[in-house]
């Protein structure tokens, strides 16, 4: 397959900064913001993904797309952001704040109210059937020959079981991360010391030299090893998993849990991480909407924006691409608990960072919210614009063997107006 | 099959494994000859009428029709597996776990030339056969879906119970698909609908996959863009059976249960095209049943706040029956299908559930004869893999050619025997028998009888069903434990997962250690009280690998011993890391 | 604009009430025979309802940002907007001679306006809270508006020229409601997570505090907080303070709870009864207290259209009446003479019943 390595060719990097320009911040950009993780993120030509999923489904009305004074606008009101002309919901004032370095996709119609399904269609980019998740993807693609970490990391409280890689590798599936506990049985047993367990592992390592001198299924006995390969990858890493976050950034993120998976979610993107993946939990609103909303949103804005902050300023946003979304939105109609129920007929994804025009405001909503007026966009369409910002040719085959099995969905095709 | 090649090869080969390939045998002369291999024979239960069977013995021809269906098969097939790689393949497979180090040596050391055939028999009919088919068809099943409508343990015990009995798979079925959940007896069957919640659409996808093998989902809304085999009408067709069912709660039990209109037509439009269909329920291509003249009463009960609904003329109740006709080849082709891949590690058609003409079969007439025989056995289960273990392709050995290309040829043909990975079930039953730990619950299970009826407790403790669901039962949270870390996905499927979370959990995790920790009769202990390096290698290789070490591994063994200043750590060491290797984790 | 002074010549507004008819026998008080006298409609769901101290007006907010005023003796026909707020109004109050009404507005903004204009415009709108203001209660001597927002606080103003008082600090989470004890002296308030606090208004001090936490709820699975007061009031005699919400919070996301109200004993600042309606789930949306020493309250189903009035003695398991509504209930007030109730609904229907049994002499049922 072909893969285009990089996705900081000059015309993308003229075009974003001439989008910038417009802001002094924009202009200051233009040469020697090159901060070492930069340089370093550019020389090895890594690209990672930082997924923010508001899980439940957050209401487009009060975050990405605000409708106030209409027939279902609710009580919140919109406010001004960095963009000029493009508003944001009252609840995200931080997040305004920062609305150069995001987009917004606003006519997303996933044509499903089902959670399970609204999610597998923007994970997979298809409307059904197996396929890898986006991390799973990044994973087989983005990553280093070898990682430092599992390719795919979700932070997150509840366990759905999904499989994520479909026929990818099994080291591409996600690596649940329950909160910021570290993954379970890291800690070596006492007794067994590092000698001890190198003893007992090169053990075991020659039976299994012997038995794969058997042949036959290569690719199970591998994926056998990889896992222990990834475990012991993990293990290296535990003190990222231990390290108490320091007071000044749980004094910016907040020592709320989607703080400090937030902060854990940054180092690990800092160490080597492909793709991670941060799960905020509690969208689902069907009674108290706006109660919950304040709540959740207050807990996200102010914490998603510091991890925005620190990626802009270490440079790595350059070569992150940073997607906020949920498996669909919420109902226009409020219903009689002032719950907004499930809605996959209209609504909003933000994305920005690595390969995406920054401060775009893409497609729209009708006067009222209820149906997509402009520039239906599907899970298949955000799917391939991802990877091709990431520099991944989505119209390729999977390198897998027995079938050719293209990257993105054949009927969908990515967002050109939102590719820098 | 010519046996007497066969049995050429069988030696030389098990001289092979025996001596180049793991080194020369070790003292124990009893394993270096290894024993004839045992000539295929025909077994046909008395009960079955054989007079629509159209072969003498259903393993040789499936032995014959693989063998036909490659043209360089000979040169790509491995021989037949040495008595270690078969007994622990056929424990593995038929009771869901690997041999105890004891039975694994009674078996080597028999001499009967019927022996694998006697272990075959001896195997499925014992309680823990019936326990490796529960694990196998709630997997099928339910998926591994979390559903309380009916509690995990009864449907439990109907499986166990009708595989036990051998209970023909057209009847199995019947019950499954006829089952409203009031019938007490019939209860446990309700889960398949109820712990789907009946809706509609997920039941009408999953009778397709796991009865039909054919995945529906894209034909509920148009007729399959890529598949063209799959209609709009079919889906349609199945759900017409349970579209006027409901789930009614029970004002008094509480409990659900289905209820039925005697009214309601499905109706569908493509998106595609918006033309508009209907169809009578009817099975795929089979013919569709219209419903009856409308009897006077249309009702037996009818539906109300408190009434559940029951029709004169049920459309579900003629569900069972239009699935399980002789004229439905999907029905039984589906499950030989699932039965191959259980016990040869790949179906016929891959995945499963996706069965059309354009993936069709690797050997369509190895899976037509299956599906034919099958049944004129009328559907019995056992005697299906009864043959499907007799057949020389079953006990091939696994070791597969050494150039690649050819290693992937020799798998395609089931010329060699395949890797399949041990399921959550059979790992964790595995490692509890590997490291002896289930002596340990054994003996609890023993001391608790003892005290609680001391009277008739020696008698009961000899009953192998005792036995078997007294150790299920002390031992169940552990395997429990393994099933949630080690089962990401449901279903039955022959794909291999492994994560870094089973890794860790196998390296750090509690319980592992607690199976090696020595114990009065766990293996760790027993390997600490034999004198020489050798002893223990053997101990070691046969308790958990089911087979003697090599040479070179007893070499291992004996400087592992020479190097480690403490003899208990080093064998703590070298057991962990024999459980955690991959000739453990698959069954080869 | 002067306080307390009894304003007799306020004119009559043209809002289409007709003349006040002539006295008529009136039937007494009796709950069981509880029947619709009017219904006004609305075409947006509505939030809240007040009743003005004059009884003749009732005022409701609504889901599309207004105030609206009925005529009590009118009709649709009455029906005035007061726009001026951004968002929604949650609560309102009165001066205690009924020209001024405060609100209270989810756009961080409490309006002042004169109650009885004709084309209402605010005199006044303050920027009261960070975030959205849910109550605000005038003092029993008319000289202050106390209000509770988003941000925590309390906040006093003064009447009328709003200027900010005094600032109550102590609660952690949103206060939902705040009044004045009948003393004047005290306040108090009760937030999200049952928090009722006991405040000085002199000091600004926190006296008391107790917790309600059956009136909370933390749904484990979302991770979210659901509880606060729907309604809040002090009895005549200043002994109770009357409290109506919801209980057992066993899924906050779908808001499967029940409904509650919750009697504290003032002087001991302790709870002296708890109710909930065990076969009703949903919400306590509306309490009042009636001298005839019952309690009503309004509350909306979690699905469903089944809103209800219930007519209950404190201290009773059960209610001794209730009384099915059209919908779901947002709140309840009560006429200045007791005889007649005022539910806002999520229909947008603002309905009106008489706690007596139906006049049969013309000219009394004003649904004609």
């Amino acid at each position: 397959m072909r893969r285009e390595i990089g996705c900081n060719r000059i015309d993308h990097e003229v075009s974003r900064r001439s989008f910038v320009a417009g802001s002094a911040a924009g202009a200051a950009a233009v040469g020697g913001l090159l901060t070492p993780a930069q340089a370093e993120a550019v020389k090895s030509g890594q690209k990672r993904i930082l997924q923010v999923f508001l899980q439940g489904g957050v209401s487009q009305f009060e975050s990405w797309d605000p409708k106030p004074g209409t027939k279902y606008g609710g009580p919140f009101r919109s406010i001004p952001t960095s963009v000029p002309g493009t508003h944001i919901s009252e609840l995200l004032p931080h997040t305004a704040q920062r609305m150069h370095l995001l987009s917004i996709v606003r006519s997303v119609d996933l044509k499903t109210n089902d959670h399970r399904i609204g999610r597998l269609r923007l994970e997979k980019g298809r409307t059904t059937g197996e396929f890898p998740y986006v991390g799973a993807v990044a994973s087989k693609y983005l990553a280093p020959p070898n990682p430092p970490l599992p390719g795919y990391l979700h932070i997150t409280t509840r366990g759905l079981e999904d499989n994520t890689n479909a026929f990818l590798g099994a080291q591409h599936a996600q690596l649940k991360l329950l909160g910021v506990n570290a993954p379970e049985n890291l800690a070596r047993p006492a007794g067994i010391n590092e000698e001890a367990a190198q003893r007992r592992n090169e053990f075991r390592r020659l039976a299994n030299e012997r038995f794969a001198g058997r042949g036959g299924q290569p690719a199970f006995t591998e994926a056998f090893d990889s896992s222990f390969e990834m475990a012991r990858r993990l293990m290296k890493r535990k003190s990222l998993f231990e390290q108490e976050p320091s007071a000044k950034d749980v004094e910016r993120y907040g020592s709320h849990p989607f703080g400090v998976r937030c902060i854990l979610a940054r180092e690990l993107l800092n160490n080597g991480a492909t793709c991670v993946k941060v799960t905020h939990h509690g969208y689902d609103t069907h009674a108290e909407n706006f109660n919950f909303h304040l709540e959740q949103l207050d807990e996200f804005d102010k914490t998603f924006c510091m991890l925005l902050d620190d990626l802009h300023d270490s440079g790595m946003l350059e070569s992150t691409l940073v997607l906020v979304y949920s498996e669909f939105g919420r109902t226009p109609k409020l219903n009689q608990r002032y719950g907004r129920d499930h809605w996959g007929a209209s609504f909003s994804v933000a994305l920005g960072g690595c390969g995406i025009v920054p401060g775009a405001v893409v497609g729209s909503t009708n006067a009222d919210g209820t149906e997509v007026a402009k520039r239906e966009v599907r899970g298949g369409h955000l799917f391939h614009t991802y990877f091709r910002a990431l520099g991944l040719d989505t119209s390729a085959n999977h390198d897998i063997t027995g079938r050719p099995v293209p990257i993105g969905d054949p009927a969908a095709a990515p967002i050109e107006e939102l590719l820098a | 099959m010519p046996a007497r090649r066969l049995h050429t090869i069988v030696v030389l080969t098990s001289m092979l494994i025996a001596g180049a390939r793991f080194g020369a045998p070790t003292e124990g002369a009893d394993f270096t000859v290894p024993p004839a291999p045992p000539l295929p024979t025909s077994i046909a239960p008395a009960a079955v009428d054989q007079s629509e069977s159209q072969i003498g013995s259903l393993h040789d021809e499936i032995d014959r029709l693989v063998s036909a269906a490659t043209p360089d098969f000979d040169t790509l097939a491995a021989p037949v597996s040495s008595d270690e790689e078969f007994i622990r393949r056929v424990y593995l497979d038929l009771s869901g776990t690997i041999p105890t180090s004891e039975q694994a040596r009674t078996f080597l050391k028999d001499s009967s030339p019927a022996k694998r055939e006697a272990l075959i028999d001896r195997l499925l009919s014992s309680p823990q056969h019936a326990r490796r088919m529960q694990y196998v068809f709630d997997e099928m099943l339910m998926e591994r879906r979390v559903g309380t409508d009916v509690p995990n343990a009864e449907w439990e015990t109907w499986l166990r119970d009708s595989f036990r009995d051998n209970k023909p798979w057209d009847q199995l079925v019947t019950e499954i698909l006829s089952a409203d959940g009031a019938d007490e007896k019939l209860r446990p069957a309700a889960k398949f609908y109820l712990d789907r919640k009946f809706d509609i659409d997920l039941v009408t996808r999953d009778i397709g996959r796991v009865f039909l093998g054919v995945d529906l989902e894209c034909a509920q809304c148009h007729d399959h863009p890529n598949i063209d085999d799959y209609l709009q009408r079919h889906y349609y067709g199945i759900s017409a059976f349970l579209k006027r069912s409901y789930v009614f709660t029970d004002s008094k039990s509480k409990k659900k249960m289905l209820g039925e209109k005697a009214e309601g037509d499905v109706k569908f439009t493509s998106v595609f095209t918006a033309e508009e269909g209907q169809t009578d329920p009817r099975v795929m291509n089979l013919p569709g049943i219209p419903d009856p003249e409308a009897a006077k009463e249309l009702y037996i009960a009818k539906p109300a706040g408190k009434v559940r609904g029951i029709p004169t003329y049920s459309r579900r109740m003629q569900f069972a029956k239009a699935m399980i006709t002789a004229d439905n080849v999907d029905f039984r082709t589906n499950i030989v299908n699932r039965l191959w891949a259980l016990m040869m590690g790949r179906g016929l058609v891959e995945p499963l559930d996706i069965r059309h003409s354009e993936n069709a079969p690797s050997h369509p007439e190895v899976l037509k004869l299956l599906a034919d025989e099958f049944l004129a056995h009328k559907y019995d289960v056992r005697w299906l893999i009864h043959e499907l273990a007799l057949t020389t392709t079953y006990q091939r050995s696994s070791a597969a050619p050494s150039d690649s290309d050819q290693a992937t040829k020799a798998v395609d043909a089931f010329a060699c025997g395949l890797l399949k990975p041990l399921s959550p079930e059979q790992f964790a039953w595995s490692s509890v028998v590997a490291t002896g730990f289930t002596t340990v619950t054994m003996r609890a299970q023993e001391a608790a009888l003892q005290k609680a009826e001391p009277e008739t407790a020696a008698a009961k403790q000899t009953d192998p069903l005792w036995r078997e669901e007294s150790l299920h039962k002390g031992l169940k949270s552990e395997v429990d434990l393994v099933v949630t870390r080690f089962a990401g996905q449901g279903g039955q499927k022959t794909s291999f997962e492994a994560t870094a979370d089973q890794a860790l959990f196998q390296i750090n995790g509690p319980n592992v250690e607690k199976w090696l920790k020595p114990q009065d009769g766990v293996l760790t202990d027993r390997l600490q009280k034999l004198d020489s390096p050798a002893e223990v290698a053997e101990e070691l290789y046969i308790a958990v690998l089911s087979r003697l070490p090599t040479v070179d591994e007893t070499a291992n063994v004996t400087e592992y011993l020479d190097s480690v200043s403490d003899r208990p750590t080093a064998i703590r060491e070298m057991t962990w890391a024999l459980l955690s290797c991959a000739e453990f984790r698959f069954n080869h | 604009m002067t306080d307390l002074a009894e304003d007799k010549s306020m004119s009559d507004p043209q809002t289409g009430n007709r003349p006040a008819p002539p006295p008529l026998p009136e039937n007494p008080i009796d709950v069981t025979q509880t029947h619709v006298v009017a219904e006004f409609k609305h075409d947006i769901p509505l939030t809240t309802c007040r009743i003005d101290p004059t009884g003749q007006f009732v005022f409701a907010g609504a889901e599309d940002f207004h105030v609206y005023r009925w005529s009590l003796s009118g009709d649709d026909s009455s029906k005035t907007i007061f726009a001026g707020h951004q968002s929604w109004v949650r609560s309102l109050d009165f001066s205690r001679d009924g020209n001024l009404v405060f609100t209270a507005g989810y756009d961080h903004q409490i309006g002042v306006w004169n109650a009885a204009d004709a084309s209402p415009k605010p005199i006044r709108m303050i920027d009261a809270h960070k975030g959205w203001v849910r109550w605000v209660r005038v003092s029993p001597d008319g000289k202050l508006l106390a209000s509770c927002g988003n941000d925590n606080l309390i906040k006093l103003w003064s009447i009328p020229d709003g200027k900010l008082q005094q600032e109550f600090v102590g609660h952690k989470r949103y206060p939902y409601a705040a009044v004045f004890h009948p003393d004047g002296k005290r306040l108090a308030s009760f937030d999200l997570m049952g928090v009722i606090k006991d405040w000085d208004i002199e000091t600004g001090k926190e006296l008391r505090s107790i917790e309600a936490k059956f009136m909370w709820g933390f749904d484990q699975k979302f991770r979210a907080d659901m509880g606060g007061a729907r309604d809040m009031r002090f009895s005549e005699d200043g002994k109770t303070l009357i409290v109506a919400g919801l209980t057992e919070v066993t899924n906050a996301f779908a808001g499967v709870h029940k409904p509650m109200l919750l009697l504290v004993d003032w002087e001991k600042f302790e709870h002296r009864h708890k109710w909930k309606d065990d076969a009703y789930k949903g919400m306590a949306w509306g309490v009042c207290e009636h001298p005839d020493g019952f309690l009503v309250a309004s509350g909306a189903p979690q699905g469903g259209n089944k809103g209800m009035l219930w007519f209950l003695k404190p201290g009773e398991e059960k209610p001794f009446h209730s009384v099915q509504l059209s919908h779901c209930a947002r709140g309840l007030d009560i006429t200045p003479d007791k005889r007649q109730l005022a539910v806002p609904q999520f229909d947008g229907k603002l309905c009106v019943y008489q706690m007596t049994a139906p006049l049969n002499i013309s000219g009394t049922a004003r649904t004609s």
